[in-house]
């Protein structure tokens, strides 16, 4: 009978015979034709047009990373929100604390520039 | 549920502190911000009066998510005491460099991040205090945004530590899934039970994931580089604060959530400090930069540390502990001279450093005698350190105290060398080199209690003594 490691062990078996299988089979029968295209980086895409180093603008990030932490507070806020009642005045006070904190980084991002789009 | 707040109180405060110095910076102008330096070292020093006036108050909140224990207490004093002296040692530099709000707020919140690991009682608190403690380094280490080495220092320290943390979380979830739960003390006694292989795998994660923490052989790799790359206060605090807030944290998951799988892991961590020991200390031998052989250094200090986690006992505890504080001295000390002597030279390089004993006679025998004492020479600190972390290991592991005896001796032989370039080469550059007030006091306290300690170790030994047998109280 199968112990329960023994299943996991399996499926790493499984797992690795997988991935390593169809690298070894497609190197056994795959052709061997060298020409141009074959070193191009992406064979099968568009050939680039200008340069590839473009530069974004890193008020995208600043603009997501701010949204972020927002989103993820109204996760906190949810359950809360939900339990309010029941919960009482520590946990009103616990909750205007955690949100000053967000507040005073916001109020951080603001200040130095992160909100305007140069 | 009753929770007593007052438990909280040290990283309480230094949440406000930090936020206070962050918000400050944001309303005064630029050309007053000199202050924000002593208000943070002022702010650390209340700080740590109130993490030793809570010296008795002990407990666990959260259902023993965070332990306030006397141990969790000591490692706190020792990573506010070294915040303290970086920040005291570092103000100038620190100006140079502009950003004093973002630079000093950074630095409370990796604080906070430490204080955090060393209560930590559960995975999820831990890894919480390991990421905060971590993305402050992060942004700490790339602070010379326009210095090439720094940044790619910074970019490093990144890929470096998300990777540790891969490591590490898969490690945690392993032992999650063994044993069914998260909180370190439940672990423990759930492992004593069921010893399977999974188990094992988790563990030597575990191993690796917290080994590039400490930077211990072989995942040092970074330390050298991330070392000499950072603003030297930085590199200071993360050879102090990152390696003594992940020996605390190192200690609880071994000692309290493994130790029923003691024997599978003791011979590991033996290996593991013996070559920590012989690469730390042979690697250090050719460097010529200050920064690079200190780094190499501290990853052979890494090694000493790990023997004492080798027995797992109060004794052996006690000698890391002990070790860690008085570490916290020596080392800011020997970064301190050089942080300064890189201010007003602008080199960091060991053969610049001729003739400083003209130039500067206390910033050579601060130098000197913090060397001497990470070498483990008698009269100093290190040597009782050393003392009482090998003498845990004697009666197992006496190759272990071989490799440690013979390889402080080889780490004689470097320390020493910059001594000599230090006190017998005559300087290129015969103007003295006077000290601000600040440093000055930094060097002295860092001198006299690498001094101190080391004659007269008693009391501070019987608080260790203490401390370590809180470890073991629940």
């Amino acid at each position: 009978m199968l112990s329960p490691w023994g299943a996991v062990f399996i499926f790493l078996a499984v797992g690795i015979v997988f991935g390593a299988g169809g690298i070894a089979t497609s190197f056994l029968v795959h052709p061997r034709r060298q020409y141009a295209s074959k070193y191009e980086p992406y064979e099968c895409g568009m050939e680039t047009i200008g340069p590839t180093w473009v530069q974004f603008k890193t008020s995208y990030f600043l603009y997501a990373l701010l949204f972020v932490i927002f989103d993820v507070e109204t996760i906190y806020l949810y359950p809360w929100a939900v339990k309010f009642q029941s919960l009482g005045l520590f946990a009103f006070i616990e909750m205007l604390v955690f949100i000053f904190i967000l507040v005073v980084g916001l109020w951080y991002a603001w200040k130095e520039g992160a909100l305007e789009w140069m | 549920m009753n929770v007593d707040l007052s438990l909280l109180n040290p990283e309480i405060a230094i949440s406000i502190l930090g936020l206070a110095v962050l918000v400050l910076g944001l309303i005064i102008p630029k050309e007053s911000r000199h202050g924000l330096g002593w208000l943070t070292a002022l702010g650390l020093l209340g700080v740590l009066g109130l993490t030793i006036s809570g010296w008795n108050n002990q407990g666990t909140l959260y259902h023993g998510m965070f332990i306030v224990d006397q141990y969790a207490i000591f490692f706190k004093i020792t990573f506010l005491t070294a915040a303290f002296l970086v920040t005291l040692g570092s103000m100038r530099f620190v100006d140079d460099m502009g950003d004093q709000s973002e630079y000093y707020s950074m630095m409370l919140f990796a604080t906070l991040g430490m204080m955090v690991l060393a209560s930590a009682g559960d995975f999820i608190t831990l890894y919480l205090g390991l990421e905060l403690m971590t993305i402050a380094f992060i942004v700490l280490v790339c602070f010379k945004r326009l210095d090439g080495k720094s940044v790619e220092a910074g970019m490093k320290y990144v890929l470096l530590a998300g990777m540790s943390s891969a490591v590490l979380l898969y490690g945690l979830s392993l032992i999650y899934g063994v044993t069914g739960s998260v909180t370190i003390s439940e672990v423990g006694r759930a492992v004593a039970v069921t010893p399977v292989p999974a188990l094992i795998l988790g563990l030597v994660m575990l191993v690796a994931g917290l080994g590039f923490k400490i930077s211990a052989v072989p995942f040092h790799m970074w330390a050298p580089d991330i070392y000499e790359g950072a603003p030297t206060p930085v590199t200071s605090y993360l050879a102090v604060g990152s390696k003594a807030a992940s020996f605390a944290i190192l200690l609880r998951v071994f000692v309290a959530a493994l130790p029923g799988i003691w024997a599978n892991w003791t011979m590991l961590v033996a290996v593991l400090s013996a070559i920590t020991i012989i690469v730390g200390n042979l690697v250090a031998i050719p460097q010529t930069n200050i920064k690079r052989l200190l780094a190499y250094s501290s990853i052979a200090q890494a090694g000493y540390i790990l023997v004492g986690l080798v027995t797992a006992s109060e004794q052996g505890i006690k000698g890391v502990m002990f070790y860690a504080f008085l570490y916290v001295f020596a080392t800011i000390g020997a970064f301190t001279v050089a942080t300064y002597f890189y201010n007003v030279t602008g080199s960091d390089e060991i053969k610049d450093y001729a003739g400083l004993s003209q130039r500067s006679p206390l910033m050579a025998v601060v130098m000197l005698i913090c060397m001497l004492s990470m070498a483990g020479i008698p009269p100093l600190a290190g040597f009782v350190g050393k003392f009482y972390l090998f003498k845990t290991i004697v009666d197992n592991y006496l190759w272990l105290a071989f490799i440690g005896l013979i390889m402080s001796m080889v780490s004689v032989y470097y320390y020493l060398r910059v001594a000599l370039v230090m006190y017998r080469d005559e300087p290129l550059d015969n103007s003295p080199i006077n000290l601000s007030t600040p440093v000055a006091v930094t060097l002295i306290i860092a001198m006299v209690a690498t001094l101190f300690i080391g004659i007269y170790p008693g009391p501070l030994s019987q608080v260790i003594n203490m401390a370590a047998h809180s470890f073991f109280m629940h």
